[in-house]
């Protein structure tokens, strides 16, 4: 349908609630409009608090792991682990400070970060309780299980462990 | 994210993805005001369905500029029948540009910023509706008001 048409169909307000136009503009047009919006968001940048860029790094935290946890891939690098230096260090506190805060040993919270030890569920929900709710304890948990998983997939030493104990196969073929 | 259908006020769950090769038959200037093909090339397309479903229901077509940590939206329709006063499902845009907030924020974090090149009749009504900023020739969105926006939406 024409711009037109469609303008003459609906009210501006209708049209703002469903369609962007794409506006052409002409080389000049555009090194203004590059020039304006770098100005506007130099201001912008000045004036946004610690709170607005820490709601905005938690997004961003957010959003990472959960399309981690949505992607099939495993990357052995994105552990529980991984993700928990990337939240205390988003923070900006001290490792001791934040254990304090979630109640848990400062050592026993740098093997959860070194991988060294699994976290319990009770972690992943002082977690969510910690982030005010914004990363749920499905996340942590997720994340937690997703190791797992390719652990029991390749784990090819504890298959043949565990061949010896199997006595008796299905005759089916998979 | 959800879409609401107006006639009974249910929330319904959306999805949005990367427009696929045999989408573009589907994306009509007819239903989706543009000729979708020619923006193939220039702006990344995303369609967004309702869960479990297969119709789309709206489209948009985005340019990520790096340098800038910027993502521009250049264009966006709503299918059809979700246009005006008769439509059936509200937030569709709505849904769109917020996924295109996300994978700014995504990318970029803090210093993100999403923008668009208005129609000047529909200025205030982006500023009104999405919390743009106006900037001369175009809007955008960061900081506080790219914030509030995801909060809104997701």
């Amino acid at each position: 349908m024409k711009t037109k048409k469609l303008s003459t169909k609906h009210t501006p307000e209708q049209l703002a609630e469903a369609i962007i136009f794409p506006v052409t503009l002409t080389p000049t047009q555009k090194k203004e409009a590059a020039e304006q919006l770098a100005a506007a968001r130099k201001k912008g940048q000045k004036e946004m608090t610690e709170n607005d860029r820490l709601s905005l790094q938690l997004f961003q935290f957010k959003f990472q792991l959960e399309d981690y946890i949505q992607n099939k891939e495993f990357n052995p690098d994105l552990t529980f682990g991984y993700f928990l230096k990337q939240y205390v260090d988003l923070l900006q506190v001290k490792r001791k400070e934040f254990a304090d805060e979630i109640s848990i040993d400062e050592t026993l919270l740098s093997q959860f970060i070194n991988m060294h030890r699994m976290p319990p569920e009770y972690v992943a929900v002082r977690l969510e309780i910690h982030s005010n709710n914004a990363i749920p304890a499905t996340y942590w948990f997720k994340l937690v299980e997703k190791q797992k998983e390719h652990e029991l997939k390749t784990d090819k030493e504890l298959r043949r462990k565990e061949n010896k104990y199997v006595h008796r196969k299905i005759a089916v073929n998979f | 994210m959800e879409i609401i259908e107006i006639a009974t006020g249910k929330r319904k769950a959306i999805i949005i993805r990367e427009a696929e090769t045999e989408d573009f038959k589907l994306l009509t200037k007819k239903r989706f005001s543009f000729v979708w093909k020619t923006f193939r090339n220039s702006t990344s397309v995303y369609k967004l369905q309702i869960e479990g479903e297969d119709g789309i229901l709206g489209v948009m077509g985005l340019i990520d500029w790096p340098p800038e940590k910027r993502i521009e939206i250049k264009l966006l329709a709503s299918s059809m029948e979700n246009i005006g006063k008769q439509k059936i499902y509200e937030r569709i845009a709505g849904c769109l540009i917020t996924f295109a907030c996300r994978l700014a924020v995504s990318k970029y974090g803090p210093d993100a910023c999403v923008s668009l090149v208005p129609k000047t009749e529909l200025i205030k009504h982006y500023m009104q509706k999405y919390h743009m900023e106006h900037a001369g020739w175009q809007l955008y969105l960061e900081g506080n008001k790219l914030d509030k926006l995801l909060k809104e939406y997701l």
